[in-house]
């Protein structure tokens, strides 16, 4: 009875997700409801975990209860500790959840919501999640490798070598592109410059009170963060309306940058404990608290989605990026979806943790189902904004027009009507001096943010310090991978210097710590200053580059897990990995060509430096922007080679691997799986 | 009433893992040794230098 009750409960929830996915497919011409959304997820996510995930579970991984986990064999209460699989499930997603996800989603509904948020959903169904699933159970059967000693044990050296050299270039792209996205955010806003430059201090306070005052009370230490935290978001309202502090804190986007690339060079070489961990132990809780509160919010509102289910952008002539639904969206959206990093996390500490393998279920491909909820609610956030105010806040003025009337004018002319008064208005009620050309998509999302939660309760009269909130969150946890990326970028330097220089490798070795801080710093502050300067937005150039990297890593970590699905099974089961891998990759491979060889400026970076050589041939180019110019034409053409790069690189990986499964399933090479031998689990459930 | 105490149990712990604060009392039973500050620097050193070894997920 129980289990007829258990079908009928499985196929009800199946009914729900493809009538609410059939109903916003094919709802036109009306504002549709985010139940919809939240309901089509919800419902898929739990039918592809429960069928899906466990089909690969049973049938592919053979997960074992009686199997002693990695952190049961090599516990040693540091690093490998069993775990429960709850608190591991929470400490995944907190470790996989970044902006991406949040961003992402926001810049795709440029397209209108259907595109994305369908991608989002299948992808993290039958992509993302089996991705992270795959690679935690590798990793755990692996004693908790990394992704990138398997695909040195797994591919060959040419297959680790890769993978390093990809994170290391991935990195650079990332911190330079989400440096951008709180820049952007913060450009002209004394009240969000505030907040977030108060967060510095407050950081530092936190590290002295854990290191000297009350060692150890890290919790206590991050409430009391948390309390000052909120009470800066009121200090930076006072600012902004101080006559004599409010020009002090209003930066241009080139101040900014500059600003985060010095602080950027600080944070990696100061010590962890002052700046860093503090900020990172704070960021956390504030991050699992605002997505919680996100969600509770939108289903306590139910918003109505303002944008349409396609807009006139499909053809490619969107004003936040260029370039068609395919395979742009797909790049976009990422994290939402596929994150080639979340491989890193998998391959982490999250194998270190799990005590019993039926636990890689929920957490592996759970976790991400989870992570791509959140991006279907930056999707409604982005959403519940009228078309015309989010393309007026993310449109850069090199499109739209550089005076508000023009841009108005132009937006108004695609059939989203908004008027320079309306968006005077709402930048007067959120607090902003202009909300025109915030490109990046943390100003749109904060702007959905804070209705949702204004909508909840206070109304129009705490817009601004939700608002506020919103971007603190975003910009608090952006500046945390901003500190984290460079320290890391800087140890692999110095790893790879350590082999020219042995000095060099020392990570305690001034000179070493402060060049390679330097050099990495430069690294992403070069494309920082390339994305300000950009009359594009730079986000144009920027995200794509972001995602096309993200993506590729994504099929990386693919590759491995095919190899070891092919050494387990031959090609009973390839197609579980090979799908979305072939997807990715042919995805990327297009993006990637698009973004080099497209005859049209806007999209191709050659044909956008052809354009510029061009007119500074003809003389069409003012004396003053002649440098600019120059630089500009050299930007584009040195992004073409970076994407060139990540193409050459991961082709080399693809090749590796596609050598060695020919070779595997012919017969001519050894299927030799490397997995930890089997020891019998003693662990009792008391103990978790 | 039994189920609320097990929420509150795992989001405590969930809370004591991502503080690190379960780790440190992990420590500290490893090596019987009381808490002090110099052994919370000492734990706070090691796990930090390894945590910030890896990078953040976008």
């Amino acid at each position: 009875m129980k289990r007829i009750f258990g079908h009928l409960v499985w196929a009800a929830l199946a009914i729900v997700a493809a009538f609410c996915l059939g109903g916003i497919a094919i709802q036109r011409g009306e504002p549709i409801n985010s139940i919809w959304l939240v309901l089509a997820a919800a419902c898929t996510y739990a039918v592809g975990f429960r069928f899906y995930a466990k089909f690969i579970a049973v049938r592919v991984m053979a997960l074992n209860d009686q199997r002693a986990t990695p952190a049961e064999r090599l516990r040693n209460g540091h690093d490998f500790e069993p775990t429960n699989k709850w608190i591991v499930f929470g400490h995944h997603f907190a470790a996989i959840a970044g902006p991406g996800p949040l961003v992402g989603p926001t810049l795709a509904a440029q397209f209108g919501y259907l595109p994305g948020t369908l991608w989002i959903i299948a992808g993290a169904v039958l992509g993302g999640c089996v991705q992270d699933f795959v690679i935690l159970f590798c990793s755990m059967r692996r004693d908790g490798k990394s992704l990138g000693q398997m695909a040195r044990e797994e591919i060959g050296k040419v297959g680790g070598i890769t993978a390093l050299l990809t994170v290391l270039f991935i990195m650079v792209i990332l911190l330079a592109v989400v440096a951008l996205v709180v820049v952007n955010a913060l450009k002209g806003s004394p009240w969000g410059t505030f907040t977030i430059a108060a967060t510095m201090p407050i950081a530092v306070l936190m590290g002295i009170y854990l290191r000297y005052w009350r060692p150890g009370k890290v919790l206590e230490c991050s409430a009391i963060g948390f309390v000052l935290v909120v009470l800066s978001i009121f200090g930076g309202q006072w600012v902004s309306r101080s006559a004599t502090l409010a020009p002090v804190f209003t930066l241009s986007g080139m101040a900014l940058a500059w600003s985060v690339i010095v602080y950027g060079f600080f944070a990696s070489a100061l010590p962890v404990w002052l700046l860093l961990a503090p900020r990172d132990y704070l960021s956390t809780f504030v991050k699992l608290g605002v997505v919680l509160m996100l969600g509770v919010g939108i289903l306590f509102v139910r918003p109505d989605l303002q944008l349409p289910a396609f807009t006139r952008f499909t053809d490619g002539t969107g004003p936040i990026f260029a370039g068609k639904i395919f395979p742009f969206c797909f790049i976009t959206i990422a994290c939402g979806a596929i994150s080639g990093f979340h491989s890193l996390i998998s391959s982490g500490t999250t194998p270190k943790l799990i005590a019993k393998e039926w636990h890689a279920w929920p957490v592996g491909y759970g976790s991400m189902a989870l992570e791509s909820f959140v991006g279907i609610m930056a999707m409604i956030a982005a959403c519940v904004l009228q078309p015309g105010i989010y393309f007026a806040v993310n449109s850069p003025g090199g499109v739209v027009g550089a005076t508000p009337q023009a841009a108005v004018e132009t937006i108004s002319s695609w059939g989203f009507p908004v008027t320079v008064t309306a968006m005077e208005t709402l930048a007067a009620d959120v607090g902003e001096q202009s909300l025109f050309y915030r490109t990046g998509g943390a100003p749109s999302l904060a702007l959905g943010m804070a209705h949702i939660f204004a909508a909840s309760g206070g109304g129009k009269a705490i817009l601004g310090f939700w608002y506020h909130f919103a971007i603190m969150f975003e910009a608090l946890f952006i500046l945390t991978i901003i500190d984290a990326g460079t320290r890391v970028g800087r140890f692999m330097l110095q790893d790879l210097l350590g082999h020219v220089h042995k000095p060099l490798g020392r990570t305690s070795w001034m000179p070493g710590v402060i060049g390679a801080s330097a050099a990495i710093v430069l690294a992403w502050g070069y494309f920082l200053v390339q994305g300000v300067r950009d009359p594009l937005g730079g986000i144009n150039s920027l995200w794509p580059l972001f995602g096309i990297a993200n993506q590729l890593l994504a099929a990386i970590a693919l590759c491995v897990a095919t190899t070891i699905l092919v050494k387990m099974h031959r090609a009973r089961f390839l197609w579980i990995t090979c799908l979305p891998l072939a997807w990715l990759v042919t995805v990327c491979y297009t993006a990637g060509w698009q973004k080099i060889f497209s005859p049209l400026p806007r999209m191709g970076f050659l044909a956008q430096a052809d354009q510029l050589e061009a007119a500074l041939r003809a003389g069409k180019i003012a004396a003053a922007q002649v440098a600019a110019t120059e630089a500009q034409i050299f930007n584009n053409r040195l992004d073409a080679v970076v994407c060139g790069i990540f193409l050459v690189l991961v082709t080399t990986i693809l090749v590796d691997s596609i050598r060695l499964w020919i070779g595997i399933l012919s017969g001519r090479r050894a299927a030799h799986v490397v997995e930890a031998p089997f020891v019998l689990s003693r662990l009792r459930p008391e103990e978790l | 009433m039994r189920r609320v105490r097990e929420f509150v149990r795992i989001l405590l712990g969930l809370l004591g893992e991502l503080s690190d604060e379960n780790a440190y009392r992990r420590h500290l039973a490893a090596h019987g040794r009381p808490h002090s500050r110099e052994e919370w620097r000492r734990f706070s050193d090691e796990r930090l230098g390894a945590k910030y070894l890896r990078a953040k997920c976008c």
